[in-house]
């Protein structure tokens, strides 16, 4: 029994954690620097789960830490650095104030700097792990570059900013990686997919800011300063893996293009060359010529692991890459310039613009060859014949919709159908808005009849998806219960049966398929009564789930139906 | 130095030599008498007051004149007076008022003066400052190295040094280069993951050096969130989206605000004033005629409860005292008790044997309760996935979600042009590092003013007034 007394607070889930403030202590930094190292480093704050008997019977509360992650911390070479940095102030400060500014000067260039490449090495042991977490590295950089450079931060982590982005962008063009494009009130989203990671982006609409209060800009900078190092080093590997010459440079041949007698105009030399980039415009140079390049592309074995489903996604990501292949887009001064000729180039169209617009137009307005002119306005004042002048959601919607969608949709003034979201997928059951249901429709190479008949031709698409999507469907028609139509059909043959009659014999024409569909049908259905109780329970909850979700669809396309009647009505009574 | 100050002495002490100072000695009455035999007496008593002041009065001629007088020139000395020459004086005197009027005249300054040698000895040079240390050997080496050099010889100090190789500047400027340098360059950080596999010695090197670095736990890898890092906006937040799908977005939207609205609400009616506290004229009169009219009732009260009281006690009384149990009575206790006992005991063993007949009730029931635990897991399982997804309460505040981004339908605009953003993206990325752990919410610092201000009024100001 005896023995000494327990003290409260010394075993458990106490010794496994620390507060932010003795960590701070411990590390020997002030509270901004450390805050910067655990950003840097990746560790982050944890809440515990019995915070009263972590806090010590407190119950304020506190931001702890994983001791065994502060314990980390205190190996990190760049805390050192830190320590100079503050030590290096404190001597400036003084310079300062003393106004010796030789030792200014000095202590300024012996100012102490860190890197972060090895955290990078660290915190991603291989490329893909860092791939995986470039999203954020890409929105921050793209948020960065919009920046204005009003102090807000530092002008070079701007510079760089763009700089990486440019690059980005073009690797995504060279690799034509892009796979949808999603214009909201926010911002655009971007989704590429490289390497097999499908990465998705959101960069600002030019000249948004107006910068809220309550966001702690140090903080992002810091984030952001990890992120330009770890964006830089794999936009050097990407570059690598499609043998392209790392600081990117332009083609021999688009170089010469590109050389303007007043290039002096719209940038300084030294910046003129990263604009040019950032044009989008021209392709970029390899290390191998480019002809060796596809030939090696050309002999790929055949995989045998792929499927033919696999095949056939591959067939269509392939038909996605060329969507513009071929077509000369002309680009109007009010159109976003960047975000379309981006766009643009990653899907093999070739794309110019005004040339006051910005640096790297191709072609002029008076080119003969141009398909199509994308204005933004009500009406364009001199139009050409041999192409179609259309509104920049055109481009967009084609890209989410993976073809080439009819122009007549999207003329200058005409209302623009609805810009769909990429990102939501419907599962089969779902509502889908009647636009969608048209473009799966397109997609499946059915040509679109008058627009009176379209909403019929949608009910009977609708039916077809059903049909196709899953033999599941068959038995999800909303009233006709599975068992009940079983019933039905016994009865029929019964009948049938009853009534013997000789007829003169029909020459029975077999539709293969057909047949096949109902052996499936049959098989399916003596699989259901072979079912246990239990099964067969949870199996009818599924599928009453299905139905309802299937009617509520319903009840939404009727009421979009309603809607667009009572629209038409009013345009027609407008109209009179 | 000491052959002239030999020569001096020699002229001071000739018959002609002139005084600068007029020698007053007086004898005084009687010279002691002292021994002069110690050296430390001789020095005491000797009177060296006559030399002393005849080596001054030589220094003072030294540095007043730059020697003595007795060797200068009658010329030097004296010069004949024939009146003042009064052109001169005037010639002289005209342009200085001239300049001083325009104030060009550079008229040292009085401390310059003051600081100004007036000795006319000149300060005895520093011998040291004149000589080279080591002048013969240096000059001899370098007059071997031309020799040399005129041969065509190179010595091998000079091909060591010729061989060393040049210190790179770029290095050190790698050093200091800021990491956000918009030309920094980058390289392939894993191109090594193969040659990763270093041998054991450089490993040990390492280690022992203290230069190895830590490994990073595997914990750190994980993320505090499951939640992706961009959350692509619902497809109502397009720039022109479906009816339906805007609708939808609009009524979430509407419920946030209706929530808030609530919230709010609740507050202002907990805080609002109760309309049964204000004071009536009712009450106004009972409060003022209280302890007037009420204390008959209050009295009776009072002995109604008196009364109560006395009953109670007697109750607890009797109770205290209650009778003696017989031996009889004892007896037929403890035999009821052990009837009971036995009673319950043949019971419980009844009811085991009718368990067995019971077995699938019981089997049943066992069944079910499994179940209820098993379901219980489940939910508990899932509010844990649920949970992954959720921020955390990482500090003093929690986590609040930002404004839901939203265009009503007449602010929707009909192209991509006339487009006015909604929302800033710079906060929705600080949300969202919020909303997956990464960093914990925090309200901006309040500026806290250590001192009181004063006020005082400038003199610049007060003069104008």
């Amino acid at each position: 029994m005896g023995g000494l007394q327990k003290k409260k607070y010394e075993r458990g889930s106490v010794t496994n954690y620390i507060t932010r403030n003795k960590a701070r202590k411990k590390l020997r930094l002030s509270l901004p620097d450390f805050r910067r190292l655990c950003i840097l480093k990746g560790i982050y704050p944890h809440e515990p789960k019995h915070k009263k008997k972590v806090n010590k019977g407190s119950t304020a509360p506190r931001t702890f830490y994983l001791i065994k992650d502060i314990r980390f911390l205190l190996h990190e070479p760049i805390v050192g650095k830190f320590r100079d940095y503050k030590v290096f102030v404190r001597k400036l400060k003084k310079a300062y104030g003393k106004t010796e500014w030789s030792a200014v000067e000095r202590l300024r260039e012996n100012k102490p700097t860190y890197k972060l490449d090895h955290i990078i090495k660290e915190r991603y042991p291989s490329f893909i792990d860092a791939l995986r977490d470039i999203d954020d590295a890409l929105c921050m950089c793209f948020l960065f570059s919009t920046f204005a450079r009003t102090g807000k931060c530092h002008v070079q982590t701007i510079q760089l900013c763009r700089r990486l982005t440019v690059e980005w962008m073009n690797y995504v063009v060279a690799a034509r990686a892009l796979r949808k494009v999603f214009i909201s009130i926010k911002g655009i989203y971007y989704q590429a997919e490289v390497m097999g990671q499908l990465i998705t982006w959101l960069v600002p609409y030019q000249f948004s800011h107006d910068h809220p209060t309550d966001v702690d800009y140090r903080v992002m900078a810091t984030f952001t300063e990890l992120y330009t190092t770890l964006l830089g080093f794999i936009n050097f590997r990407l570059y690598h893996s499609l043998n392209l010459l790392y600081p990117p440079k332009l083609d021999s041949k688009a170089e010469c293009e590109l050389k303007e007698e007043n290039e002096e105009d719209y940038a300084l030399n030294s910046e003129c060359y990263l604009e040019k980039l950032s044009a989008l415009s021209a392709s970029l140079a390899r290390m191998v010529s480019s002809a060796e390049e596809e030939e090696a592309q050309l002999d790929q074995f055949p995989d045998e692991m792929s499927t033919n489903l696999g095949k056939r996604e591959q067939k269509e990501q392939e038909a996605q890459k060329k969507l513009f292949d071929g077509l000369k887009f002309f680009l109007n001064r009010e159109v976003p310039r960047e975000s379309l000729a981006f766009v643009i180039r990653c899907f093999g169209g070739e794309v110019s613009w005004d040339k006051s617009v910005c640096i790297g137009s191709t072609y002029e307005v008076t080119e003969e060859t141009i398909t199509h002119h994308i204005v933004d306005r009500p009406n364009a004042s001199t139009q050409y014949i041999n192409r179609y002048y259309i509104q920049p959601q055109w481009v967009y919607d084609c890209i989410n919709a993976k073809i080439v969608l009819p122009v007549e949709d999207y003329f200058l003034g005409v209302t623009l159908p609805p810009h769909l979201s990429p990102f939501v997928e419907e599962k089969e059951g779902d509502y889908m808005p009647p636009e969608k249901v048209k473009i799966m429709a397109l997609q499946r190479g059915e040509k679109p009849a008058q627009e009176q008949e379209d909403e019929e031709e949608e009910d009977e698409d609708e039916d077809e998806e059903e049909e196709e999507d899953d033999n599941d469907d068959e038995e999800e028609d909303e009233e006709e219960d599975e068992e009940e139509s079983e019933e039905k059909n016994l009865k029929k043959m019964e009948k049938q049966r009853s009534q013997v009659k000789v007829t003169p014999g029909k020459m029975k024409v077999e539709n293969p398929e057909r047949l096949e569909q109902e052996e499936k049908a049959e098989e399916k259905r003596l699989a259901i009564m072979m079912m246990k109780k239990k099964e067969k329970y949870l199996y009818d909850k599924i599928m009453f789930g299905k139905k309802r979700k299937i009617r509520e669809a319903n009840k939404l396309t009727a009421k979009r139906k309603a809607h667009d009647d009572a629209e038409k009505a009013n345009k027609k009574k407008t109209r009179k | 130095m000491a052959a002239a100050r030999r020569l001096k002495r020699v002229v001071a002490s000739q018959p002609g030599f002139l005084n600068f100072k007029s020698s007053s000695e007086s004898l005084s009455g009687r010279r002691k008498r002292v021994n002069k035999n110690k050296k430390k007496s001789w020095n005491k008593h000797s009177d060296i007051n006559d030399v002393e002041e005849f080596l001054e009065d030589v220094r003072l001629q030294e540095r007043t004149t730059g020697g003595l007088l007795a060797e200068k020139s009658d010329d030097s000395l004296f010069f004949l007076d024939v009146g003042q020459p009064k052109r001169a004086e005037r010639k002289a005197a005209e342009p200085i008022e001239g300049k001083k009027r325009k104030g060009k005249t550079p008229r040292p300054l009085r401390i310059d003066l003051i600081l100004q040698q007036d000795s006319l000895i000149p300060a005895p040079k520093d011998v040291l400052a004149y000589q080279q240390p080591n002048a013969k050997k240096l000059r001899r080496i370098s007059q071997k190295a031309e020799q040399l050099a005129a041969k065509g010889v190179v010595t091998r100090r000079q091909k060591r040094l010729l061989s060393r190789r040049p210190v790179t500047k770029e290095a050190k400027k790698s050093d200091t280069e800021a990491n956000n340098n918009p030309n920094r360059d980058y390289y392939d950080i894993w191109g090594q993951e193969q040659s990763t596999v270093k041998d054991s010695a450089e490993d040990w090197y390492l280690q022992q050096t203290g230069k190895k670095r830590v490994k990073r736990p595997e914990k750190l890898s994980d993320r505090p969130s499951v939640l992706p890092a961009v959350e692509v906006i619902a497809p109502g937040g397009s720039y022109n989206p479906d009816f339906f799908s805007h609708q939808a977005l609009l009524k979430e939207a509407h419920e946030v605000e209706v929530k808030k609205q609530k919230e709010e609400d609740k507050l202002e009616r907990q805080l609002a004033v109760n309309k049964d506290d204000t004071a009536t004229e009712e009450t106004v009169i009972r409060e003022q005629v209280e302890g007037l009219v009420e204390e008959e009732e209050e009295e009776e009260e009072d002995e109604e409860e008196a009364a109560h009281d006395e009953e109670d006690e007697d109750a607890e009384g009797g109770s205290s005292l209650a009778k003696k149990k017989t031996e009889r009575q004892r007896k037929r206790e403890k035999a009821d008790k052990i009837k009971e006992l036995r009673r319950l005991d043949s019971k419980r063993q009844m009811d085991h044997r009718q368990q067995l007949f019971q077995l699938r009730s019981i089997k049943a029931s066992i069944k079910q309760q499994e179940q209820s635990t098993e379901d219980k897991q489940k939910i508990r399982k899932a509010n844990q996935e649920a949970e992954k997804s959720q921020p955390r309460r990482l500090g003093k505040l929690k986590f609040q979600a930002q404004d839901l981004e939203v265009q009503l339908s007449d602010e929707l605009a009909g192209s991509l042009r006339q487009l006015k953003p909604e929302g800033s993206v710079l906060k929705d990325r600080f949300k969202s590092l919020q909303k997956r752990n990464l960093i914990e919410p925090r309200e901006r610092a309040k500026f806290k003013r250590r001192h009181k201000l004063k006020y005082v009024e400038k003199r610049a100001f007060r003069a104008i007034t």
